[in-house]
């Protein structure tokens, strides 16, 4: 139907949208905290990355003119500390004030952004990011390695939150997040670890920021409205929340059923019909995964401990008394 | 070492739940606390173990104030306490829940989340021997890879009382262990209760409505009455007490 390069486009937004999904999950999946205040993590790590490496002749208050590979990680870790910022405070709420609190931080850092003009350029915004290997792939060609940064960093987004949930730390954040009264009765130190993983959130999607900008090329306050955040949530709803892979395959699922919904042909007198039925359209794919996988695409339980049990049941029923010596070797490994 | 209570006193609204209690449990010594329905023993728990601190009085162990201390504190100084109501990591498995109470908060960081450090796996492949250990000990073992929400109550309570032991407590408080359990666990539980204290020296704080179980193991006995101490003593004393008697008679559950 349409060009490849559309689709090339589409699977580095979703990608993209994946690594925001997963970071996302560290936090509300495992620890139990649930954030609306993606896009406000998102702009500051967007706003840092650009701000360090904008060019002097935009007449930017400050601009260092910083390499990119020097400000990718200088933005992840502002982010960890806007986060702190934000967690510090916040998570002494309970989970329905906390949610409404991330959400108003992430307003703030927007509003914050437009009027701080000066360092921001406000709501004019700077045009034409500069871009990875911008030099050496030119034109549409380029898209291909965008889609390649974006899938790169996808991965290692996935191979990062894979270690941090199956570690000992996640296991805990989970058990937490389960019954926080057992926990702290183990001595569990509940507050801390989640302020930690909150941060640790953080810099994974200000890790994301600069592969975003790639992507739209300019930045301006209104790209990071709370929509960001719940294109996020309802990718890992579907995907499955708390599970190792469902932020990964929701984000494909929905960004890629998004993108063809908008290339349904209509009458351009009905194009705003379009538009207008397309949240509803999306709400319906949400509702179908849910009614027949509740918990998602994947699932929490088929990511831990309970895949012992299938294995053992997988390798055959032999004697009964050969199911422990199984289970034990298993664990070691 | 001992848990030493003085003058401990908790009240909810007008209600005097634990009125001015002093008490000695030793950290080596098997200690029941017994009284009816509503003595205000759970209130006590609450209270040694930060979760609910007294509005008077100090509670110590060994040569430590504890009142006041956050419940994370107090467990890390070794007392280690169960709940009532045995609901658990209830997406966990045992074998998670079991590990996860054997994990030291050194290997509980981001450092080694993100597989920075090695200290981790060997701590944790220890945990897994006893773990499976611990469960065989308490015929459990064929629920390792079971989820805690998916065990019996009775299953759930023995869960509660292995993860505790996973967390190398210096003193055990058991809320009602027995409670729910098949007759032939409580058999397992009480002999390993028994044998903790004679072996390892590892004492407990017992709260349970079985009393033939208590009385079993008990060195020591408490009586709770509407928040105030009844009465004291070794089991056989505090079984021919009349008072007791009287307290329990018709609330005693068939
Ligand atoms: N959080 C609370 N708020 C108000 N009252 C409470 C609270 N917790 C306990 N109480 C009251 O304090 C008293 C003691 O309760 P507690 O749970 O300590 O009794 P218990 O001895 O553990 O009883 P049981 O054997 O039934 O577990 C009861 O009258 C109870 O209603
Ligand atoms: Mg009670």
């Amino acid at each position: 139907m349409t060009n490849p390069i559309f689709w090339v486009g589409v699977l580095t937004l979703a990608a993209i949208y994946a690594s925001l999904a997963m970071a996302l999950n560290v936090e509300s999946g495992w620890g139990g905290m649930w954030d609306l205040g993606i896009a406000g993590l998102l702009a500051a790590g967007s706003y840092c990355y650009v701000i360090l490496t904008a060019d002097p002749d935009l007449g930017m208050r400050f601009a260092p003119g910083l390499s990119m590979w020097v400000a990718w990680p200088l933005s992840a870790l502002f982010t960890g500390l806007v986060a702190f910022a934000i967690g510090a405070p916040a998570l002494r709420l309970r989970r329905e004030y906390f949610l409404i609190t991330t959400l108003a931080f992430a307003e703030i850092i927007r509003q914050l952004v437009v009027i701080q003009a000066d360092f921001t350029r406000g709501t004019l915004g700077i045009p034409n990011i500069n871009r990875p290997f911008d030099s050496f792939v030119t034109g549409r060609d380029y898209n291909y390695v965008l889609l390649v940064i974006a899938a790169l960093a996808a991965a290692v987004m996935y191979l990062v939150t894979r270690q941090i949930g199956s570690s000992p730390f996640g296991r805990t954040l989970r058990a937490a997040r389960d019954n926080e009264a057992v926990a702290l009765a183990l001595g569990k130190r509940v507050n801390r670890m989640r302020i930690q993983t909150f941060v640790l959130a953080g810099i994974l999607i200000g890790a994301t920021a600069p592969v975003y900008l790639f992507y739209i090329r300019a930045i301006s306050p209104q790209l990071f409205a709370p929509g960001i955040t719940f294109t996020v949530w309802t990718a890992l709803v579907i995907g499955g929340l708390g599970s190792i892979r469902g932020g990964l395959a929701g984000a494909f699922v929905l960004i890629v059923f998004t993108e063809a919904v908008g290339l349904i042909e209509v009458d351009p007198a009905h194009i705003n019909i379009l538009v207008a039925i397309e949240p509803m359209l999306v709400g319906l794919l949400l509702v179908l995964v849910l009614r027949f996988r509740p918990d998602g695409l994947f699932s929490e339980r088929d990511s831990f401990g309970s895949r012992r049990t299938q294995a053992e049941r997988a390798s055959g029923r032999a004697a009964t008394a050969s199911s422990r010596p199984t289970a034990a070797a298993q664990a070691s490994d | 070492m001992d848990l030493v209570l003085t003058e401990v006193r908790k009240t909810f609204g007008g209600v005097v739940a634990v009125d001015d209690v002093s008490a000695v449990m030793p950290q080596d010594k098997v200690t029941a606390l017994i009284g009816p329905n509503g003595a205000g023993k759970t209130t006590l728990f609450n209270a040694i173990t930060g979760f609910d601190p007294p509005d008077r009085g100090s509670i110590s162990f060994g040569d430590r104030r504890i009142d006041g201390l956050p419940p994370w504190r107090v467990a890390e100084l070794g007392l280690i306490r169960t709940f009532q109501t045995p609901v658990g990591f209830t997406t966990l498995t045992v074998r998670e829940s079991l590990l996860t109470a054997a994990t030291p908060h050194f290997v509980e960081t981001p450092v080694q989340a993100l597989g920075l450090g090695r200290r981790a796996r060997g701590h944790e492949r220890a945990s897994e021997a006893r773990a499976e250990e611990l469960t065989a000990d308490l015929g459990m073992a064929d629920l390792l890879d079971v989820r805690t929400d998916e065990l019996s109550a009775g299953d759930r309570k023995l869960l509660e009382f292995a993860r505790s032991l996973m967390a190398e407590p210096k003193m055990l408080l058991l809320d009602e262990p027995a409670a729910a359990v098949a007759p032939a666990n409580i058999g397992r539980l009480s002999q390993l209760v028994r044998r903790l204290c004679d072996e390892r020296g590892l004492g407990s704080l017992i709260i349970d409505h079985n009393l033939s179980f208590l009385m079993q193991i008990a060195d020591e006995v408490h009586v709770l009455d509407r928040g105030a101490l009844l009465a004291s003593g070794p089991p056989s004393e505090i079984a021919a007490n009349p008072d007791v008697m009287r307290v329990y008679l018709g609330e005693e559950q068939p």
